[in-house]
C-alpha cells in the first residue's frame, strides 16, 4: 500500500510539473533574437535558475499584465520603453526594488524615483531606407519628418501602430512634442494616407525595408542596425533633422510575481557592466557608464533630440491612441 | 390462460412538418400467454408502430402497456423483457455468429461456460450448428435470419416481437422459414407478437390475427374467423380477395338470412345477422366459392372478360348481366379445361361460404 | 386530438445512464461554449457594470475604425465564397466526371491547404507578388504594371487558395451522389450532354453550391493568419479585434468588433443548417468516383485539366517557396543554403513544439470522443432539448476562433474557474473549438451504421454505454481515427483561438510562427512552417496506417 501512495505522489509531482521553484518567468518586449542573448548569458552565469520567457510587444505586454493582475504569471518585465512602465506603475502592476544597488547608482532621469522601474538602455527613433531603391531613384535617405510625404516615399512607408508598439507610440509622441497635439494629429492623418501598412511590432519595418517591400520605415536606431544592416539587408540609417524622440528602455519587477527573489537576481545582473556590455551585440546604448560600446554606435551627442517628457507621454497614452485611431481610421 | 401482454388505449401521434399523423389510434389488445398474435394490414396501418411501442423503440402519446401485469410503458428497450427480430435483422457486422448470439448473455454477465452451452443449444435449435465463427456478412439471407432468431431466443424473453422478418427472403424460403419459426414458437411456448403485410403468412402461422387499418383495429380473431366472417369490407378484401354483390334482405329465419340479388335470384346465408328486412346489404363471395356452369344452370349469369393462369388455378373476371364484376378462381383448371374470354357462363355460389356486410 | 404527454422526462428517468450523459454534455456545452460567448456579448454591451453599448453606437454612426473593417470583411468574404466555390466546382467536376490523368495527385494537392499552418500562403504571396516580390520584379515591372498584392487582392487570393478545397470536397461528394439514373434518362430522352449538365446535373448540385458558398464565407470572415500578413491598408475585423484587445487592452472595442464579426457568420451558419440540413457535407476521406455523366470530350476535358493543373501548380509554388525559404539565410535577400533556421527552431522553439504536441495530443482524443458521443445523442436519441444541444454544440463552427479565445479570456480570468495561464485553458479551447468538426464527422460515421443495430443492441439489454462501447465504437473506429487525425492537425495549426491564451509556461508553435512573421524574420517563420507541415502530415500518415489496420482487423472476425 505504501508503495502505491509513493508512486501516486511521485506521479502527481511529476504531472504538476517538477520544480515549480527555480524557474523564473520573464515577459520581454525585446526582439526574440535579442532577448535570447541576455537570457542565455544569465543562464550561463546562474545555471541553477531556469528561465522561461515570452516575447510580447509593449502594448500587448501591458495588456497582458492588466489581464493577469489578479494572478500574475511572470515575475520580471525586461525591456520596452519607459512610458509603458510608468503607466503600469500608476495601475499598481509593478513591485518596487529600491535595494538594488544598480538602481541606486543611476541618475534620476533614467529611473523611477520610487524604485518601481529602472532604465537599462536608451535608443533613438530613426529612419531605415532601402539602399537599392534609393539608388534606383537617385535620391538620398529622408532627413526630415516631412520627407515622408515626398512622392518617392509616399505609399511605400511602414511604421508600427502606436497602440501596439512602444516604438510606434514613441514616434507618435515625438511628433506631438515637436508639433503640438493638433498639428501632430494632422500629420498622422496625412501619414496614414502615405502608409503602405502599419505593423504590430516596432522593429518589423526594418526587415520590410530590407526585403524591399517598403522603401522607408521608422524604428529605433539599434533595431535598424541590428536587424537590418548587421544582418546583411541593404538598409541605410538616417535621422530627422527637426529632432527625434528617444526611449529609455526599462526593466521592472511584476507585482505579485510567482518568483520575485529569482527576478531580483536577474534584475541586479542586468544592471551590471558585464550584462550591459552585451548590448553592443544589438547596437543599443547602455546606461551603465562602465559598459563596453559597440563600434560605430550612434550615441546621444550625435543626434538632435526632442524634449521628450516620458511621464506626460505615459499618462496621455490611452487618450492619444484613441484620438489617433479616430483620426486615421485604423 | 392469462393475458401476458396488454395494450390499453395505446395511441401514437407523429408531429411532422405538416399535419400531425395518428399512427396508432387508441388500440386495445390482449395477447395470451404462449399465443402467436399477428398484426396484419397494409403499409401505414400502424402495425409496425404498435410493435415498436411494445418493444420500447417509440413512446406512446397516450395509453399504457402491461407485460405480465407490470407497466412497461416508459421503460427503455433494454429494461423490457421483450426481444425483437427485425426486418433487416440488425446483426452486428463486426462480430461472429457466436458473438452475435452471445451478446445478450454477455450483457447480463452470464459466466462464459454457461454462455457457450446456451449458444450451442440455440444454434442447434435453429439449425446453424457449425457456423459459429462466420461473420454475418458471409451468410445467406436465410441464415442471417436464423441468427437473428437465435440471438433473441437465447436470452429467453417473455415476449418475442417479429417485425416482418420474412420480407427480405424469396418466396420459397419464406414459406420454409415461417414454418420453422412457428414450430419453434410453439415448442417453446413463447408469447409472440408478429407483424406482416402478407395475409397468407398471417393465416398460416397465427393463433389469432389482428387486422389493422389507419391506426385502428378492424377485427381480431382466429384465421378462419377473420377469413370467413370478416367484420367489414376492408377486412374482407384484405384477407384473400372478395367479391361484393348488391343485395337486399328479404327474410330472416331459423336457418339464416335470405337476400335477393339484383337479378331477382335469392340466396340464403347460414348465419344470424342483425339486419332489418328490406335493408340494402352487400353479399361477400370469395372467388373460390363460385362454380362455373352452363349459363342457364347458374344463379347468376355473365361473360368472361379476362383469364389469367397461375399454374395451380385459373382466374376469371366475369362481367355479370347486372353490371357488376366478379372474380372467380377455379382450382385445377388446367386439367379440366380453361375457358376463354367471351364465353357466356353461369355462376353458382357455395352457400356455406357466403357472408353479408352493411352497405 | 390527443395531447402529447409532459415529455419524456419521466422516460428519461428510467434510463439513468442516458440521463447522466445528457446532463453532463449539456453542462459542458453550457460552460465551455455558451458562457464564454455570453461574456463577449456582456463586455461589448456593459462598461464597468453599466449598460453602455458605446462602440455599437459609434458603428452605426459610421466611425471608420468600426465601419471599414466590417465592410471589408464582408466584401472579402463574398468574393472568396464566389470565386472559391466556382474553382472548387471546376476541380470537383474535373476529378469526378472526367477521365483526366493524375486525379489522385490533384486530390492530395487539394488537401494541402486544409491542414496547412496559418500565414504561409500570405507569406509566399508577399514573396512572389509583394512590392519586391519575385514575380513582381521579373514580370510586372518589365511590363510597367503597378499592382499590389496587399489588401483586397492579396486577401482574396490567399483565402481562395486556402479555402477552395473545402468547396472541392463538398462538391465532390455532391457530384458523386447525384443519381446517375437521372442523367442517363435525360440523355436517353435526347438531351445533349451539355443540356443534361445544365438542366439536370447543375440544379441538383445547387444545395451543395449553396453549402460551399456559405462555408467559404464563414471561413473567410474568420481568417486571421492571412490578413495579419497581407491586409495592408485594408483592415478586416479579425485582426482589428485582436489588435484592440492585445494592443490597446480596449476590451469593449474588441468585443464589439467581435460581435460585428459574429453576426454575419452565425447568420450564414443558420442559413446553412436550415437550407442544407444536417447531412455531412464534407467527407475528406472520400472514395474514388465512379458513376454519373462522364465527359470524355477533349474540348471539355483538357481545358479543365489545364485549370486544375494550374491551380495545383500554384499550390505547389506557394508551399514550395516556404520549403525553399526555410533553408535560406535571409529570405528575400540572401539565399545561401543553411540549416541555421532549423537549428533555431529546434533550440528556441523546441519547448513550443513539444507543448503544442502535448496539448493537441491530450485534446484530440477527448474532443474526438466527446464529438462522437454528442453526434450519437443528437442523431439517435430523443430527449427534451435535443435540437438546442445540436445547435449549441455546433455553434463554434460559426464562431470565429478569435472570438472563442476572447471569450475564454473574459470568462475564465477570475475564480472560481481561473484557468488563464494554464494548460487547461488551451486544451479546452482546442476541444470546444474543434468539436463541431468532430460532431459533424461523427454524424457522417453514424449514418453509415444502420440504426437497426442500435435498436437491436438495446433490445438485447444493453444500456447506453454498453451499446456505445461494444457496438457503436468498434464500428466507427476507423472513421473515428481518421477524424481524430484531422482534429489533431486542426489543433496544431490553430492560431486565432489560442493567441490570447498562451502564456509563459505554455507557448504554442503557431504563436511562435506569428512572432517570427511579426518581426519579419521570414526564414525562421518558414522553418517553423515546414516543421508544422511535417508534423501534421506525419499525423495523417500514421492515421492512414492505423485505419487500414483497424479495418483489416474486424473484417476477419476471430
Amino acid at each position: 500500500m505504501h508503495k502505491l501512495w509513493m508512486a501516486t505522489l511521485v506521479m502527481l509531482t511529476v504531472i504538476t510539473g517538477v520544480s515549480s521553484t527555480n524557474v523564473l518567468h520573464i515577459y520581454t518586449a525585446l526582439d526574440v533574437d535579442e532577448a535570447k542573448i541576455y537570457i542565455e548569458a544569465f543562464q550561463q552565469k546562474y545555471p541553477h535558475i531556469k528561465v522561461e520567457w515570452v516575447r510580447l510587444s509593449a502594448g500587448e505586454l501591458l495588456a497582458r499584465l492588466r489581464a493577469e493582475a489578479a494572478n500574475p504569471q511572470a515575475s520580471l518585465w525586461l525591456g520596452g520603453p519607459s512610458d509603458t512602465f510608468i503607466v503600469a506603475k500608476e495601475e499598481g502592476l509593478l513591485a518596487p526594488y529600491k535595494e538594488s544597488l544598480g538602481w541606486q547608482y543611476l541618475p534620476a532621469k533614467f529611473k523611477d524615483p520610487d524604485g518601481y522601474w529602472v532604465g537599462i538602455y536608451t535608443g533613438f527613433i530613426a529612419f531605415a531606407s532601402n539602399k537599392d531603391y534609393l539608388a534606383q531613384k537617385g535620391i538620398e535617405p529622408p532627413t526630415s519628418w516631412f520627407d515622408l510625404f515626398r512622392p518617392e516615399f509616399c505609399g511605400k512607408i511602414s511604421v508600427a501602430f502606436p497602440y501596439t508598439s512602444g516604438t510606434g507610440y514613441t514616434r507618435f509622441a515625438t511628433l506631438v512634442f515637436l508639433l503640438g497635439e493638433d498639428k501632430a494629429l494632422e500629420y498622422e492623418k496625412k501619414l496614414s494616407e502615405c502608409i503602405h501598412h502599419y505593423t504590430k511590432a516596432g522593429s518589423a519595418p526594418v526587415t520590410e525595408v530590407g526585403l524591399g517591400e517598403v522603401a522607408v520605415g521608422v524604428a529605433f536606431a539599434h533595431d535598424v542596425i541590428a536587424k537590418g544592416v548587421a544582418k546583411g539587408y541593404p538598409v541605410v540609417l538616417s535621422f530627422p533633422k527637426e529632432g527625434t524622440g528617444y526611449e529609455i528602455g526599462a526593466m521592472a519587477l511584476i507585482k505579485g510575481g510567482p518568483e520575485l527573489d529569482l527576478a531580483k537576481v536577474f534584475y541586479d545582473w542586468m544592471l551590471s557592466a558585464e550584462a550591459q556590455s552585451l548590448f553592443k551585440k544589438w547596437y543599443r546604448v547602455p546606461l551603465n557608464p562602465e559598459a563596453e560600446l559597440a563600434e560605430g554606435l550612434v550615441t546621444a551627442e550625435m543626434v538632435n533630440l526632442v524634449e521628450y517628457d516620458a511621464l506626460w507621454a505615459a499618462q496621455n497614452r490611452d487618450r492619444l491612441c484613441e484620438l489617433w485611431q479616430r483620426v486615421t481610421g485604423y | 390462460m392469462s393475458a401476458e401482454l396488454v395494450l390499453q388505449k395505446l395511441t401514437k401521434v407523429f408531429k411532422g412538418r405538416g399535419k400531425p399523423v395518428i399512427a396508432v389510434d387508441h388500440v386495445d389488445l390482449e395477447v395470451q400467454k404462449g399465443e402467436l398474435l399477428t398484426l396484419l394490414g397494409p403499409s401505414g396501418c400502424g402495425k409496425t408502430t404498435t410493435l415498436r411501442l411494445v418493444g420500447g423503440f417509440e413512446f406512446p402519446t397516450e395509453g399504457e402497456i402491461y407485460l405480465g401485469g407490470q407497466p412497461i410503458t416508459h421503460l427503455p428497450p433494454q429494461r423490457r423483457p421483450t426481444a425483437t427480430v427485425f426486418q433487416s435483422y440488425g446483426l452486428f457486422p463486426h462480430m461472429s455468429v457466436f458473438e452475435n448470439i452471445a451478446f445478450g448473455l454477455k450483457i447480463r454477465h452470464i459466466p462464459r461456460a454457461e454462455i457457450r452451452r446456451r449458444v450451442e443449444e440455440v444454434l442447434n435449435l435453429v439449425g446453424l450448428a457449425g457456423l459459429e465463427d462466420r461473420p454475418p456478412t458471409k451468410l445467406s439471407g436465410g441464415q442471417q435470419q436464423r441468427v437473428a432468431l437465435a440471438r433473441v431466443l437465447v436470452i429467453k424473453p417473455k415476449v418475442l416481437l417479429f417485425d416482418e422478418p420474412l420480407s427480405n427472403l424469396d418466396a420459397k424460403l419464406r414459406v420454409e422459414t415461417r414454418e420453422h419459426i412457428r414450430r419453434i414458437q410453439k415448442d417453446l411456448g413463447i408469447t409472440s407478437l408478429y407483424v406482416t403485410h402478407d395475409q397468407a403468412e398471417a393465416m398460416a402461422i397465427s393463433d389469432r390475427i389482428v387486422v389493422m387499418n389507419q391506426g385502428r383495429i378492424q377485427q381480431i380473431g382466429a384465421p378462419h374467423e377473420v377469413y370467413l366472417r370478416p367484420a367489414n369490407a376492408f377486412v374482407a378484401d384484405f384477407i384473400g380477395r372478395a367479391n361484393f354483390l348488391r343485395a337486399r334482405v328479404v327474410a330472416q329465419n331459423v336457418v339464416g338470412i335470405e337476400v335477393e340479388l339484383t337479378n331477382g335470384e335469392r340466396v340464403v346465408v347460414e348465419h344470424h345477422f342483425d339486419f332489418a328486412v328490406g335493408e340494402n346489404v352487400r353479399l361477400v363471395v370469395r372467388p373460390e366459392a363460385i362454380d362455373l356452369v352452363a349459363p342457364e344452370e347458374g344463379l347468376l349469369r355473365g361473360q368472361i372478360v379476362l383469364v389469367q393462369l397461375t399454374g395451380a388455378s385459373a382466374h376469371y373476371r366475369i362481367a355479370l348481366d347486372s353490371g357488376e364484376t366478379v372474380e372467380v378462381e377455379i382450382l385445377g383448371a388446367l386439367e379440366r379445361g380453361v375457358l376463354s374470354p367471351g364465353t357466356l357462363v353461369g355462376l353458382r355460389l357455395h352457400s356455406r361460404s357466403l357472408w353479408i356486410l352493411r352497405e | 386530438m390527443p395531447r402529447p404527454p409532459f415529455f419524456s422526462v419521466t422516460r428519461l428517468l428510467h434510463d439513468p445512464a442516458l440521463f447522466l450523459v445528457i446532463f453532463v454534455v449539456f453542462g459542458l456545452v453550457g460552460l465551455f461554449v455558451v458562457y464564454p460567448l455570453s461574456r463577449v456579448f456582456y463586455v461589448s454591451l456593459f462598461y464597468r457594470g453599466a449598460f453602455n453599448p458605446r462602440y455599437f453606437l459609434y458603428f452605426f454612426e459610421g466611425r471608420p475604425y468600426l465601419l471599414r473593417p466590417f465592410l471589408n470583411s464582408l466584401t472579402v468574404g463574398v468574393l472568396v465564397a464566389l470565386i472559391g466555390t466556382t474553382v472548387g466546382f471546376i476541380f470537383a467536376y474535373a476529378v469526378t466526371r472526367t477521365d483526366i490523368p493524375g486525379k489522385k495527385v490533384f486530390r492530395w494537392m487539394a488537401m494541402f491547404p486544409i491542414i496547412s499552418p496559418p500565414f504561409l500562403l500570405a507569406l509566399s504571396a508577399v514573396l512572389l507578388l509583394g512590392e519586391n516580390g519575385l514575380i513582381t520584379r521579373w514580370i510586372f515591372t518589365r511590363f510597367g504594371l503597378r499592382w499590389s498584392v496587399y489588401g483586397l487582392p492579396g486577401l482574396v487570393l490567399t483565402e481562395t487558395l486556402a479555402y477552395f478545397p473545402l468547396a472541392f470536397f463538398t462538391l465532390e461528394g455532391v457530384l458523386m451522389s447525384v443519381d446517375p439514373a437521372l442523367e442517363e434518362s435525360a440523355m436517353d430522352l435526347g438531351a445533349s450532354k451539355l443540356r443534361t449538365f445544365l438542366r439536370v446535373t447543375l440544379p441538383l448540385t445547387i444545395p451543395g453550391l449553396a453549402a460551399s458558398f456559405l462555408l467559404l464565407f464563414i471561413r473567410s470572415l474568420e481568417d486571421f493568419g492571412n490578413p495579419v500578413v497581407i491586409q495592408g491598408r485594408y483592415p478586416v475585423l479579425t485582426v482589428q479585434a485582436y489588435l484592440a484587445i492585445t494592443g490597446m487592452y480596449n476590451l469593449p472595442l474588441g468585443a464589439t468588433l467581435a460581435i460585428l464579426l459574429l453576426v454575419p457568420t452565425v447568420l450564414a451558419f443558420i442559413i446553412l443548417q436550415l437550407w442544407v440540413g444536417r447531412r455531412s457535407y464534407i467527407t475528406v476521406t472520400g472514395r474514388p468516383s465512379t458513376a454519373g455523366l462522364h465527359t470524355t470530350e477533349p474540348y471539355v476535358k483538357w481545358p479543365l485539366f489545364v485549370i486544375v493543373l494550374f491551380l495545383s501548380g500554384i499550390i505547389i509554388l506557394f508551399y514550395g517557396l516556404v520549403f525553399y525559404g526555410a533553408f535560406t539565410e535571409l529570405w528575400g535577400v540572401n539565399h545561401t543554403f543553411t540549416l541555421d533556421n532549423f537549428r533555431y527552431v529546434f533550440s528556441t522553439g523546441s519547448s513550443y513544439l513539444i507543448n503544442t504536441l502535448k496539448l493537441a495530443g491530450v485534446a484530440t482524443p477527448i474532443g474526438g470522443l466527446l464529438g462522437i458521443v454528442i453526434a450519437y445523442l443528437v442523431t439517435r436519441k430523443t430527449f427534451p432539448g435535443r435540437r438546442v444541444l445540436d445547435f449549441l454544440a455546433m455553434l463554434n463552427f460559426a464562431v470565429p476562433g478569435i472570438i472563442v479565445g476572447m471569450g475564454y479570456v473574459f470568462a475564465f480570468n477570475t475564480p472560481p474557474l481561473q484557468l488563464t495561464g494554464t494548460a487547461a485553458i488551451i486544451v479546452l479551447i482546442f476541444i470546444f473549438q474543434r468539436m463541431p468538426v468532430a460532431i459533424r464527422d461523427g454524424v457522417a460515421m453514424l449514418q453509415q451504421i444502420d440504426p437497426v443495430i442500435d435498436d437491436a443492441s438495446a433490445d438485447l439489454g444493453a444500456g447506453f454505454w454498453q451499446t456505445f462501447r461494444r457496438v457503436t465504437l468498434p464500428l466507427v473506429s476507423p472513421a473515428l481515427v481518421a477524424g481524430m487525425a484531422y482534429m489533431f492537425s486542426a489543433c496544431v495549426t490553430s492560431i486565432s483561438a489560442v493567441i490570447m491564451v498562451v502564456s509563459a509556461k505554455w507557448q504554442l508553435v503557431t504563436v511562435a510562427l506569428l512572432h517570427e512573421v511579426d518581426n519579419a524574420d521570414l526564414s525562421q517563420a518558414a522553418a517553423y512552417g515546414v516543421i508544422i507541415i511535417v508534423v501534421v502530415w506525419g499525423a495523417i500518415l500514421i492515421m492512414d496506417v492505423m485505419v487500414r489496420w483497424l479495418l483489416g482487423r474486424w473484417r476477419h472476425v476471430r
